[in-house]
């Protein structure tokens, strides 16, 4: 964010409530993020009554917009992914994996809120449908295993992510989660097996963790999200 | 005393000395105002205060600065873990293919890298390494051995955020990168030492999470987890307020203020960090 629109009191934009009028700057900051939605809107309206534009596809929109929604989408699948863990936990979980479990399930919960109640509602993503039926609930292997691949994934993403943003203020927020997604993917790792908490798998000989491109990354979620999530505009 | 001795001796630890001499105002006024005789009586005044800047100045404004100063944490950190595997105090808990000293060793490893990393990135501008890094008693026992391991984990992570938007300032968009993925790496440490600690040997801290809950310091020392400065941009661990939000109660849902502060780490600025460092660690 610019100076220019730091003095015009545009900061506030982050919290803006759902309700609140969008202010004319802040229209044409968020018009390259929502053109995707307008376009298959008046898709809608030619023709071709009966083609079904793209139902079904969600775009995460442009710039530091799009880079939120693309955090949103992420902690939403988490979050759902949590959720389910605790709801139905593996046979025999210990007590202390049901705390952390359990914890890690607010964390992401709490994340999930944040985006939503920080992305302005015109250019929010919608709720998204998750599809876990590659993972088998009933299986401390296969939650883990999950449970690994999200966190490692989510480290990835914000760690690729962070020079996409031009909001010092969404940076330090990002800054803010994506270590905390580094210790849940620590622990977890840990509870699959001991020492793994930086394995060479995500930590490369620089002492470098994984940073990942948003295609890259959504190529790796989508299976897990109904609607097809389309990135190719974030951080541009 | 020699001034020009002294001026050689600083910029072994600090090569930018003169250019800090020469061309920050405070320097420059320093010098300016005093007679020429004065001037040199206070030289060594204004060179003490400039070579402070280089580790604990309020603003770091280049690039170079910001990774000067990643590179003096990670030199401490490196040091930090070579000193414990070669600890005798430490030898019965980090014996020879154990769990604890392999992770000890992936720890120091990834330091080291961190410092090559950071050197070849600063080349000519890398600041050399401390003399000496004095830990006092922190390798006295195997449980505050893992005390100070979370502390400069932990501190290490607070530092690395606080510096993320000084690189993106910069509009250096790959170091910012590099730093990030230094960054998690080093919550991974933080969660792992503190994990470890959990264990009967290491001090049986069974309430410690991977993660930090509210300010809970376990032990390290509270300034760890406590605000920085700005405090509006660096509040302490226990914040639940995050771009104007109250997510206890703002989120449409409850959350629980040890959930929610869990759930954000906070940065730092490099003058607390240092000052936290310094206040444990003689170097």
């Amino acid at each position: 964010m610019s100076n220019f629109l730091k003095k015009e009191g545009e900061e506030a934009e982050l919290t803006t409530p759902l309700h609140a009028p969008i202010k004319r700057r802040s229209f044409f900051m968020y018009a390259g993020a929502t053109a995707g939605a307008t376009a298959l809107l008046l898709s809608g309206c030619d023709d071709d009554d009966d083609e079904t534009p793209a139902a079904g596809t969600v775009s995460l929109g442009s710039g530091d917009i799009g880079v939120l929604n693309y955090a949103y989408a992420l902690e939403q699948l988490e979050a759902a992914f949590y959720a389910q863990v605790i709801a139905t936990p593996y046979a025999s979980m210990p007590a202390d994996e049901m705390t952390a479990l359990t914890a890690i399930a607010k964390h992401e919960a709490i994340h999930r809120d944040f985006f939503k109640a920080a992305i302005p509602a015109a250019s929010r993503i919608p709720a998204l449908n998750p599809d876990f039926s590659s993972i088998n609930f009933s299986s401390r292997d296969a939650v883990l295993g999950a449970a690994k691949t999200f966190e490692d994934l989510g480290v990835a993403a914000y760690n690729g992510a962070g020079s996409l943003l031009k909001s010092p203020d969404y940076l330090l927020l990002a800054g803010k989660i994506v270590s905390v997604e580094a210790r849940h993917a620590a622990y977890v790792r840990d509870l699959l097996d001991n020492g793994s908490f930086a394995g060479s798998d995500v930590v490369n000989a620089n002492g470098l963790d994984q940073a990942l491109p948003v295609a890259t990354v959504l190529a790796a979620a989508q299976k897990y999200i109904k609607e097809t999530i389309n990135g190719d505009n974030v951080g541009k | 005393m020699n001034l020009f001795n002294i001026i050689s001796e600083l910029e072994k630890v600090d090569p930018e000395i003169m250019d800090r001499l020469s061309h920050r105002r405070s320097a420059l006024s320093a010098l300016g105002s005093l007679g020429k005789k004065m001037a040199l009586a206070a030289a060594p005044i204004a060179i003490g205060s400039a070579f402070n800047k280089a580790v604990g100045q309020n603003t770091l404004n280049t690039a170079n600065e910001v990774l000067n100063y990643a590179l003096l944490l990670e030199y401490l950190e490196e040091d930090f873990y070579a000193q414990a595997l070669a600890a005798p105090t430490l030898a019965a808990n980090l014996t020879s293919g154990s769990a604890a000293r392999g992770a000890i060793q992936t720890i120091k490893n990834h330091e080291t890298a961190h410092v090559n990393l950071l050197k070849a990135a600063l080349g000519t501008n890398a600041n050399p390494r401390p003399a000496s890094f004095d830990f006092g008693n922190a390798f006295l026992t195997y449980p505050t051995f893992l005390t100070f391991a979370q502390a400069f984990e932990d501190t290490g992570v607070r530092a690395y955020k606080g510096q993320a938007t000084k690189i993106q300032s910069a509009n250096q968009p790959a170091i910012l990168q590099t730093a990030l993925q230094i960054h998690s790496v080093e919550a991974r440490h933080a969660a792992h030492i503190r994990y470890m600690r959990r264990g009967a040997a290491a001090g049986g801290q069974s309430n410690i999470m991977p993660w930090v809950v509210g300010k809970e310091a376990n032990g390290a020392p509270d300034a760890v987890y406590g605000a920085g400065n700005p405090a509006a941009t660096f509040p302490a661990e226990d914040n639940i307020t995050q771009a104007t939000l109250t997510l206890t109660t703002g989120l449409g849902a409850t959350y629980t203020a040890a959930d929610v502060s869990a759930a954000f780490d906070e940065g730092l600025d490099n003058t607390t960090v240092t000052t936290i460092a310094r206040s444990v660690v003689t170097f």
